[in-house]
């Protein structure tokens, strides 16, 4: 498998090497591609939202069509019989294939209670996913690095205070802290960002500090410091590469988190306000299951299932390619 | 008696060790009630608006600030704001003319100031102050062609105090008030000189007794006294609801994490022993997939699925143990993935060791070298990780319970999250916390009984 020397088993060759390091199975590519498409209609979803921003109008997704209401997906709709009619007979047979595939791309995953197209609200979820990953990990990986990067260098009263930091927050129930954080300020993705951001720093840090504990001992520090380099330049030049794979493997992690968080935050009502998160569009598909409204439910199960099982695949080939120790942990 | 030696020597290492984690124990209790202090009290709403409603009289919130310690100051200090006459600032957005309504004969200058000219004027108080408790209105003021003078009395109160001479420039006057015995619910302004009085900036504050009296120093009071206070939606005492809680959230969550254990610690036994298998190979793609449905899925489809659909389950209700079969299943199966892929990870760390080749070599039975040097073994990281589960646990029942209708403490805190009862919600963190702190205090004492290098550590 991998063959890092065990002093420096980072990043500090730089990509190509996590790049060849990685096992690229089926499993790797699916994720991956998986992951490009989710990055993709997130894409896809920021554009339609800022073009319908910058021209003051009801975006496409949020668009009521009261004459269609309740559609179940295309294929699920016998487009031909509803394209022909009773008159069906009496229509050439391109005309119908042609009002058949018309029929196929017009609300291909169906409409929900109020009309409005499944479709396009699953690519908004998967802007909102992405924000909230993103926005997540912007706030607590550099809390997380640099809090256990100074903890596990400097040591003394600084480590006291960092270890006595993530305890705290770590006493506290998960969940029910990013609740109440986010009750705290106020409805809406703010709270989200602030609320997982503020309480899942914890776990990197004290990642990071138990490896810059180690890494500290190492020659190259040593050497690093016989020749009177500065405090700031051996951590982040000499020990953060290092110690930055530990970063990739948890951001690989705790994005999914991040999403199966915002989706409960949501679903609770907590979360995204007006706009059609998975979480809302889950709340809204469990009430309207017992109308027998299914698809909703469906495609977002199976949209929220791709990406975390995604990331999961590829956090496992990425925890193989980086941790030497951790691969020889779970040869799956 | 070597043996019993042995033994006293080792309560007492114990002795020493459990004493040293517990004093570790409270930095980590303080930084929580630390933590929920400022979430709730610092950085949350006011109280009284969540629990009154936003249409409530000044009244009626200083009322209930009063019996909950809310109108203290926050850390420590003299004087605290009141909610009788709103503080005001000329510089901070000059729309807020509010402060002044009711002022007759008062008007608002080009700049947002606020001009007094000479009489006497009544500035209406939102609610009123209470009697022998000293006031103080801190004023920014000038009188433009000087030497005028300005004195504040409450309406009713005390004889007029001495007129204080305001000079031409911008000043900070501190005027004193006290109230009478009466009730004052108005602050007499009278003032004399050439031009009006201008007012840039008003506050009015209430003197504290004693600087300490705050509401950190309140609310450290309370967790002392294992005070949780009174829910702001019912208006029960939130210790009450905790303990009627507690019973029904146990009775869902310990079958769940009991039978998942067990269950995972078997099939992560069988797959490490059978490597390699088909067997091995479906159960990890199956865990795979198992920790990637979300966990809200499995309890709306089980929900629909299982018992609305085929009728298997009751769907909501906490009448009959039946009623738990569901809820504990998708608890089961959700967590399930998660576990046995990590189990699973440790049992083969184990049975890739010399010590397992050596028992198969004697000539020991697979299940003998399983069950009794396998899985010992790899008791440790057992151990950590039902720890470290404690706390998903707790928060894992959050949605089962509001969802099949369980009263107990998840139900609680999501009803609680939904309505803003901020004292109940606390109750639960720190009761939450508290339990997390033991059973890691418990897991390290495991530790230490299991290894005896820790302890002298």
């Amino acid at each position: 498998m991998t063959t890092f020397a065990p002093a420096s088993p980072g990043l500090a060759a730089g990509g190509p090497r996590l790049w060849r390091g990685l096992r690229r199975g089926w499993r790797t590519r699916a994720s991956m591609l998986v992951l490009a498409l989710f990055a993709a209609a997130a894409l896809w979803g920021e554009i339609v939202y800022r073009l319908a921003q910058a021209r003051d109008r009801t975006p496409s997704y949020a668009q009521l069509n009261l004459d269609a209401r309740y559609l179940p997906p295309s294929l699920f709709r016998h487009p031909f019989v509803a394209a022909g009619g009773s008159e069906a007979a009496a229509t050439p047979v391109g005309a119908r294939l042609y009002a058949g595939l018309r029929e196929l791309a017009r609300y291909p995953f169906g409409t929900d209670n109020l009309g409005r197209d499944v479709g396009q609200r699953l690519i908004q979820g998967a802007r909102i996913a992405f924000q909230v990953g993103v926005m997540t990990a912007l706030i607590a990986i550099p809390l997380g690095l640099l809090l256990g990067l100074l903890a596990g260098y400097f040591g003394g009263w600084v480590d006291d205070l960092v270890v006595w930091l993530y305890s705290t927050v770590a006493a506290i129930p998960g969940l029910l802290f990013i609740l109440a954080i986010a009750l705290v300020v106020g409805k809406g993705l703010t709270g989200v960002y602030l609320g997982i951001g503020l309480t899942t720093w914890v776990g990197l840090c004290r990642l990071i500090r138990g490896e810059t504990l180690k890494q500290r001992e190492q020659t190259y520090v040593q050497a690093a410091r016989a020749m009177g380099l500065g405090h700031a330049r051996i951590l982040f030049r000499h020990i953060l590469p290092n110690v930055f794979h530990l970063v990739i493997i948890t951001i690989s992690l705790r994005f999914p988190a991040a999403v199966s968080t915002e989706v409960f935050l949501s679903f609770l009502g907590i979360g995204v306000q007006g706009e059609p998160s998975w979480g809302v569009m889950l709340g809204n598909a469990r009430l309207r299951l017992w109308q027998g409204m299914w698809w909703e439910l469906t495609f977002v199960t199976i949209a929220i299932f791709a990406v975390v099982l995604a990331f999961n695949l590829l956090g496992d080939a990425l925890r193989d390619a980086l941790d030497p120790r951790a691969a020889s942990k779970s040869d799956v | 008696m070597r043996g019993r030696a042995a033994d006293v020597t080792h309560l007492n290492y114990m002795g020493h060790y459990l004493f040293r984690r517990v004093l570790q124990m409270l930095p980590v209790l303080f930084g929580v009630v630390l933590i929920t202090f400022v979430l709730f009290h610092v950085v949350g709403g006011s109280p009284a608006v969540m629990a009154l409603g936003k249409n409530a009289t000044p009244a009626a919130l200083e009322e209930f600030d009063e019996t909950r310690g809310f109108n203290r100051p926050l850390l420590w200090g003299r004087w605290t704001a009141t909610r009788a006459w709103a503080a005001w600032d000329a510089r901070r957005g000059a729309a807020r003319a509010g402060a002044w309504e009711g002022t007759t004969g008062a008007r608002l200058d080009a700049a947002g100031s606020a001009l007094f000219p000479p009489g006497v004027r009544v500035v209406p108080l939102a609610c009123p102050l209470r009697a022998g408790t000293a006031y103080r209105w801190r004023l920014e003021v000038r009188q433009p062609s000087g030497g005028g003078t300005l004195a504040v009395t409450p309406e009713g109160g005390a004889p007029s105090t001495a007129a204080i001479a305001v000079p031409a420039r911008w000043t900070r006057l501190d005027l004193p008030l006290s109230a009478g015995a009466d009730r004052a619910d108005g602050l007499r302004v009278t003032v004399t000189g050439g031009a009006a009085l201008e007012i840039r900036a008003a506050r009015l504050e209430r003197r504290m007794a004693h600087p300490w009296e705050s509401q950190l120093a309140h609310y450290l009071g309370r967790v002392a006294r294992l005070d949780f206070g009174v829910s702001l939606a019912t208006n029960e005492r939130v210790a009450d609801m905790l303990k009627q809680g507690i019973g029904p959230s146990l009775m869902l969550t310990a079958p769940i994490f009991f039978g998942g254990l067990i269950l995972s610690i078997a099939l992560a036994l069988l797959c490490a022993w059978r490597r390699d298998s088909w067997f091995d190979r479906l159960t990890v793609v199956i865990a795979v997939v198992l920790m990637s449905v979300n966990y809200l899925v499995w309890i709306v489809a089980g929900q629909y699925l299982l018992a609305y659909q085929a009728g298997w389950f009751p769907i909501w209700g906490f009448d009959s143990w039946r009623c738990l079969l569901l809820p504990v299943l998708i608890g089961l199966v959700s967590g399930l993935g998660a576990n046995l892929r990590f189990y699973r990870t440790v049992m083969l760390e184990e049975i890739n060791r010399d010590y397992v080749r050596t028992a198969l070599a004697k000539g020991l039975g697979a299940p003998a070298v399983l069950f009794r040097h396998v899985l010992r073994n790899a008791l440790i990281p057992i151990i950590t990780s039902t720890v470290i589960a404690i706390p998903f646990l707790y928060t894992g029942s959050l949605l089962l319970e509001s969802f099949f209708g369980i009263p107990g403490l998840g139900g609680l805190s999501i009803n609680a999250i939904n309505s803003a009862d901020v004292e109940v919600i606390r109750g639960v963190v720190l009761v939450g916390a508290v339990l997390y702190m033991v059973a890691n205090l418990l897991t390290d004492l495991c530790y230490a009984w299991a290894d005896p290098r820790i302890r002298l550590r």
